[in-house]
């Protein structure tokens, strides 16, 4: 490894690159050791980039399977993260729900496998564009989940991953999510980081003394995964993974201040990003790439007077309830995008129906809106996020929610149809 | 130009609208319409490289993914801004200039909609376009992208590579970059042996590219 490790070089560069590249430039700045390969679309580019990555001998030492369906894909990185190795995988929509089965088999494990989503839309109707719906779907598997809004934050947002995931006290798997289409074949210029630097920020993994319970070696045999009658341990194991949830709350705060010193990006706290909320009245929570386009809409209605701000929610899993407890006794309305659904929840709308349960009980928290659209990459203009924050100023000012609310939530920029 | 006050109309959902003025306009948008095959998506990533190349902080190309196939209708994006930050994603509806890599597409009503009044047009073709029914204030510059491309055996599997011409046109028409930015961006995608041929191809269409 060590020897490797010299020999794979990068400059600090600025690259006009397709979001799934970035994704594939952070795999390599991580050293990923083991990648599984499947394709689907949104998501094939970034195992494409990574395949031609290894094969001009750019990772070496790298070991590049291609497996025969997303179910292999998830069980080669459960096999490979049990040897020690960093791996990375990446999938979409359909996929992730044939990796079900094995997403489990990597939480109880406990191996911090990371896997790039480019989200959508769950099929049917056929659907290849932005919708959070898969990766939110997968919300009881144990992953944690964190979603990107530009280019950078998703070359970002893997490396400051794998520092969470690693960490002794959490090793968890986790997803980084961002819209398919939107973000995945959209270019912009992207930092890709000298790689002293990753290796500074992210040092190799443990060996077997480090990692003693997952470390696979022929020289030590022990058992994975095996039978656990209900008077065993098995409540405690869950009890522990949900304890690591909670302690990641910490450790995704460290990673990004950490991130922040190395590299200079701010991504807020780690777990939200508040944008002109501080004299806000009324304010937008919201995720992925329309986080981005919510901040040129919070500074055009700020333009004619409004005092509006917005929070881009990073994490779901962990979900960061101390924050969003304090950003909703800060403002009077709160407004919360959904680009996903969760059927027969409270609002209809997976981060509503978390953010209504969040604030259970809390005394002089803002009145909640729970919004959805964008689903199946239906295209949200700037103009539509200028009106769902005046939507929200009309709402403050009359005390009233809108009229035209499906069971208690705002479909917005829906077609009108008999 | 692009730095003059101006309006803009947003409509909200039930169709009322207000007026708003946008300090200015900072951020320069591109159309490009194509058919599947001719390369208009990959005109659209390399034009957000040239500007950044040239100094532009920041591009973003977004091509419009459906269902494609070789000559179907594409559609693709590039914004490019000088000073400010680009935070949208969203589709580009009032575009600054439109490239048209095939003007047959032009009689196809729903693509003719999208050429709006005050729009600068470099058309692949050999002979000025039939303007009727065009908006006011529409300025056309054309260029035989597709004749260079035969004359200069500059051809893929099926058909004319039009990206490099039409790019070289925009530059000339634009001033944005110039073909030695060309070069030096072609040169770092494509690498060293190819760029020879790409250069004469975006030559013949930065000296050829004339207003009609």
């Amino acid at each position: 490894m060590s020897k490797a490790r010299k020999d794979f070089t990068q400059e600090q560069e600025t690259k006009i690159i397709k979001g799934n590249v970035s994704a594939a430039y952070a795999a390599k700045s991580a050293r990923v050791q083991v990648i599984g390969a499947y394709p689907i679309t949104p998501q094939t580019t970034v195992v494409e980039k990574l395949s031609e990555f290894v094969d001009s001998g750019s990772m070496p030492g790298t070991q590049y399977i291609k497996v025969e369906s997303e179910h292999s894909a998830m069980a080669s990185m459960v096999g490979a993260s049990m040897t020690g190795t960093r791996t990375f995988t990446a999938t979409s929509g359909q996929g992730l729900f044939y990796m079900n089965e094995m997403l489990h088999w990597a939480t109880g494990t406990r191996l911090p496998i990371v896997t790039a989503i480019a989200s959508r839309g769950p099929a049917p109707p056929w659907n290849i564009w932005a919708d959070f719906t898969d990766v939110i779907s997968q919300r009881d598997t144990g992953w944690m989940c964190s979603f990107c809004a530009t280019h950078q934050e998703i070359y970002d947002e893997i490396l400051m991953s794998y520092k969470v995931c690693e960490d002794y006290e959490i090793l968890l798997p986790k997803f980084v999510a961002y819209g398919g289409f939107i973000l995945s074949h959209t270019s912009k210029p992207v930092i890709i980081e000298d790689q002293e630097a990753v290796d500074n920020y992210l040092p190799p993994l443990p060996d077997e003394k480090g990692w003693p319970h997952i470390f696979m070696d022929p020289e030590r045999p022990m058992m994975f995964g095996n039978l656990i009658m209900p008077s065993g341990f098995y409540s405690e194991f869950r009890l522990k993974i949900h304890d690591a949830h909670m302690k990641a709350k910490e450790k995704i705060k460290n990673a990004a201040k950490e991130f922040e010193k190395s590299f200079g990006r701010n991504y807020g706290n780690g777990l939200t990003q508040q944008y002109k909320m501080n004299d806000a009245e009324v304010g937008m929570l919201i995720y992925g790439d329309l986080a981005l386009q919510m901040e040129e809409a919070v500074d055009l209605v700020r333009e004619e007077g409004y005092k509006v701000g917005m929070v881009k929610l990073r994490y779901f899993r962990p979900f960061p309830v101390e924050d969003i407890i304090n950003i909703a006794k800060s403002v009077k309305v709160l407004g919360v995008m959904d680009r996903a659904t969760a059927f027969g929840s409270p609002t209809g709308g997976p981060v509503s129906s978390e953010v209504k349960t969040a604030i259970e009980g809390v005394e002089k928290t803002a009145k909640i809106l729970p919004m959805i659209g964008g689903l199946g990459g239906r295209e949200v203009t700037l103009e539509q996020q200028t009106e769902q924050l005046k939507i929200l100023i009309k709402m403050n000012e009359t005390g009233d929610a809108p009229g035209d609310l499906f069971h208690g939530t705002l479909w917005h920029g829906k077609l009108e149809v008999e | 130009m692009f730095f003059i006050g101006w309006l803009v109309i947003i409509k909200n959902q039930k169709g009322k609208s207000w007026i708003k003025l946008v300090e200015s306009k900072e951020i320069i948008e591109i159309f490009f319409h194509g058919r599947g095959g001719q390369t208009a998506i990959t005109a659209s990533q390399l034009l957000a490289e040239m500007a950044y190349e040239k100094g532009f902080i920041d591009t973003i190309a977004i091509p419009i993914i459906g269902a494609e196939r070789r000559g179907a209708p594409i559609m693709a994006f590039t914004k490019i801004s000088e000073k400010k930050q680009i935070r949208t994603y969203d589709s580009v509806k009032e575009p600054d200039y439109m490239i048209i890599f095939d003007t047959s597409l032009l009689d196809i009503p729903r693509i003719k909609d999208t050429i709006k009044e005050g729009v600068i047009i470099i058309a692949n073709s050999p002979i000025p376009i039939d303007t009727t029914d065009f908006p006011d204030n529409v300025k056309i510059y054309i260029v035989d992208a597709t004749g260079i491309c035969i004359k200069r055996e500059f051809m893929h599997s099926s058909g004319p590579i039009l990206n490099i011409p039409m790019l070289g046109a925009f530059g000339k028409v634009t001033g944005y970059y110039d073909l030695e930015i060309m070069e030096k961006v072609l040169k770092k995608e494509f690498g060293e042996k190819k760029v020879e041929k790409n250069m004469i191809v975006a030559t013949d269409a930065y000296e050829s590219v004339k207003e009609v």
